[in-house]
């Protein structure tokens, strides 16, 4: 049947089984080539953590896609088809142009939290300052601080090194959980904080542009820190914990973290700081 | 950067979120499936190195036991190449909750059955001669063609689901290389699916073409038998109801929701609808040998039957007990809708298939075609059945390992959730809500 066999000679089946049979281990062995050179190829451009939220994007439930819109009631129910990155999203565009957000507008005070109007909130409880000088300060949102309580082990990026929205801003470790804090803008970090210093993170823009688009301000934070909170109370019971009802009032304490010594708590930060 | 911290490195490798037993009830899990392997080895061991003398094999059943499991066990792993078909062909997005399993399984099947197999022929220094100087006039070369070729594709088809893991994803090479054969897999499912529908084709041409022996002859379009494709209606129908039926074991094992009702339901459909078709072609392949191709040949049909224990009521549990009764449950939307009927039905029409191939291979090898032939009986020896064994202990070994480290059902997480909000909601609120 095979050219180096003995006896053997071409025939019109032996055209077609050795057709069939070559194009299918040339079409698989070109397709793993070429996951490989694509792979090495977003390697080279340094694409791995654009991958990686992509990646986790697609496994979040379905519930927490859903766009900004749906969460100001512009929308009854719409995914955000752009992983959270209305800078390339038409229909924000649109929305934004004929409702402009009214830049002061909303609540510091929320749930018993602080929100500062003067920045604006990433989805993964990161917030992004615009300070005089042109950089952005980053740090953690009220909630975020209050889940991860007084950290074990902070690890930053050194000053030099780029960070992308929606990336990895730095890393969080509290009890068994090891936290993937997502960065709100792209910058190059310029200087490092810390827990006590009430930032994490200093950037300037890399091509000398902020684009901040995309990030949560003014009226838009109060029902999503809502939806936050719904989310945390279902992980929080998800995990085994029993935890009294939004309804029941109160407001979150400042270490949730030891308010719920036995939970998984890698599994809640999982869930709330969108990594799943 | 990957951090490993002494106890718990094991469950730093499991995906978050979900809960998984500890690490010591995960090892005594193990201990039998592991001991049962190790017997398999050491039965497959004796037969390698002392022969197939090891075995109750013969001259007339010169494939045994083995070719039966190998049979079967292809036949239930078309779920692998049916659900990919289905879901990045077709796309039924709603099988991406199952795809993972299939693939699993399907791997877990199709290397066992090739495991087996080297074992079956007992030459493993000689396996790569099937390549090299494949037989122009068998059949047997085009499955093992195919196999091969589609246990590859399945190895490939399997690393998005090891690079997965929570740990391995760390890394960036293995997080974009997944990403981005992940975006490709289309074309490996394409290529599954060709592949597969040759060779489970081929596997029962093998027994159709045996003009030889009339009980299992068949006539057909071309150079193909009537029962390729039967091997391909068949092995499509019940590939999903293996499926159900593993996903619901596994759900009862680790007591856990893992799949929605939706996809059982739609899987059950699926299955219904070609195991009516498979049904129908059965019969009327079944009265097409009964009436002409077997009185052609010499022999009236009904002789077949005449060897005990292979009478008439094996036939009938073929077609009506393991065939048609699991179509109709579930082709009929009320009764699939219940676990008590849905589950009895897949084992019923995977029952079916691994009867028809029992009939296909043992049968049709048992019974005598000269007059100087007589009626052989076949009884595997403990070797055989060890090795079996052992490709069973593979399969859940390799399917507990998975379940473990890799994200095999991506609701499961949503499913808890849901489970949560259930207990925490009342019933009248959830149904107001339309939950």
């Amino acid at each position: 049947m095979l050219p180096w066999n003995y006896g053997f000679h071409f025939a019109t089946a032996s055209y077609i089984f050795l057709g069939a049979f070559y194009t299918v281990l040339i079409v698989v062995a070109t397709t793993l080539l070429n996951a490989f050179l694509r792979a090495r190829r977003d390697l080279t451009k340094a694409k791995a953590e654009e991958i990686r939220w992509h990646s986790d994007f697609h496994e979040l439930a379905a519930a927490d896609r859903s766009c900004r819109h749906v969460l100001t009631g512009e929308f009854q129910s719409r995914e955000c088809p752009h992983a959270f990155d209305c800078r390339k999203c038409e229909t924000h565009a649109k929305l934004i142009a004929s409702h402009p957000p009214v830049e002061g507008a909303g609540e510091a005070d929320l749930f018993g939290m602080s929100f500062p109007l003067d920045r604006m909130y990433h989805r993964g409880h990161t917030w992004a300052r615009p300070e005089a000088d042109g950089t952005v300060t980053i740090g953690l949102d009220d909630l975020g601080t209050r889940l991860l309580g007084v950290p074990d082990s902070v690890e930053l990026p050194q000053p030099g090194e780029e960070i992308h929205a929606n990336g990895t801003a730095f890393r969080i470790h509290k009890r068994e959980a090891d936290v993937r804090v997502l960065s709100p803008v792209d910058g190059e970090v310029v200087e490092t904080g810390g827990v006590d210093r009430g930032y994490f993170l200093r950037v300037k823009p890399i091509d000398g542009n902020m684009d901040m688009r995309h990030l949560l301000r003014g009226a838009e934070v109060k029902p999503w820190l809502l939806g936050e909170l719904e989310r945390l109370q279902l992980a929080l019971s998800m995990e085994g914990a029993s935890m009294p009802s939004l309804a029941d009032g109160g407001t979150p304490v400042a270490d949730i973290a030891a308010a719920y010594p036995r939970t998984d708590w890698d599994a809640v930060c999982g869930e709330m700081f969108l990594e799943p | 950067m990957v951090r490993l911290t002494g106890k718990l490195a094991d469950g730093q490798f499991i995906t978050r979120g979900v809960s998984r037993c500890s690490t010591e009830r995960f090892l005594l899990w193990l201990a039998p499936w592991v001991a049962l392997l190790v017997f398999g080895v050491y039965c497959a061991g004796l037969c390698l190195v002392k022969g197939l003398n090891q075995t109750n094999m013969d001259n007339r059943f010169v494939f045994g036991l083995w070719i039966f499991v190998d049979l079967t066990i292809i036949a239930l792993g078309a779920g692998a190449f049916f659900t990919g078909f289905l879901l990045y062909i077709l796309k039924f997005k709603e099988l991406s909750a199952v795809i993972n399993s299939a693939v699993i399984i399907g791997l877990v099947c199709y290397s066992g059955a090739m495991a087996a197999l080297m074992v079956d022929v007992g030459q493993p220094l000689r396996c790569w001669f099937t390549f090299w100087y494949p037989n122009v006039h068998s059949m047997l070369t085009e499955v093992t063609f195919c196999i091969s070729c589609y246990l590859a594709v399945l190895a490939i088809e399997y690393l998005p689901v090891v690079l997965k893991n929570r740990r391995l994803k760390e890394i960036p090479s293995f997080l974009v290389f997944e990403f981005e054969l992940h975006k490709l897999i289309y074309v490996l499912a394409g290529v599954g699916t060709f592949l597969s529908f040759f060779h489970q084709g081929s596997l029962g041409g093998l027994f159709g073409v045996l003009r030889g022996r009339p009980f299992a002859f068949r006539e057909g379009l071309m150079v193909w038998p009537s029962t390729f494709f039967l091997f391909i209606l068949s092995a499509a129908a019940v590939g999903p109801s293996f499926l159900i039926l593993t996903t619901w074991l596994v759900e009862k094992i680790t007591h856990k929701r893992l799949v929605k009702d939706q996809v059982f339901q739609l899987l059950a459909r699926i299955s219904g609808i070609l195991l009516c078709v498979y049904v129908l072609a059965k019969a009327v392949d079944t009265l097409v040998w009964l009436n002409r191709t077997s009185p052609g040949l010499g022999f009236e049909a009904a002789q077949y039957y005449d060897w005990k224990p292979f009478g008439t009521w094996i036939l009938f549990a073929e077609i009506v007990l393991f065939g048609l009764l699991p179509a109709l449950i579930l082709i009929t939307p009320g009764l699939r809708a219940r676990r008590g009927w849905l589950i009895p039905a897949t084992a019923l029409a995977c029952c079916g298939v691994a009867l028809n191939r029992f009939v296909q291979t043992v049968q049709t090898q048992a019974l005598p075609t000269l007059s100087f032939d007589r009626f052989l009986s076949y009884s595997p020896s403990w070797q055989e059945v060890g090795t079996f064994a052992g490709v069973l202990a593979y399969g859940v070994l390799v399917y507990s390992f998975s379940f473990r480290y890799s994200q095999v059902f991506p609701e499961e997480r949503e499913l808890k959730a849901a489970r949560v909000m259930r207990l925490e909601i009342p019933e009248e609120e959830l149904v107001e809500a339309g939950r």
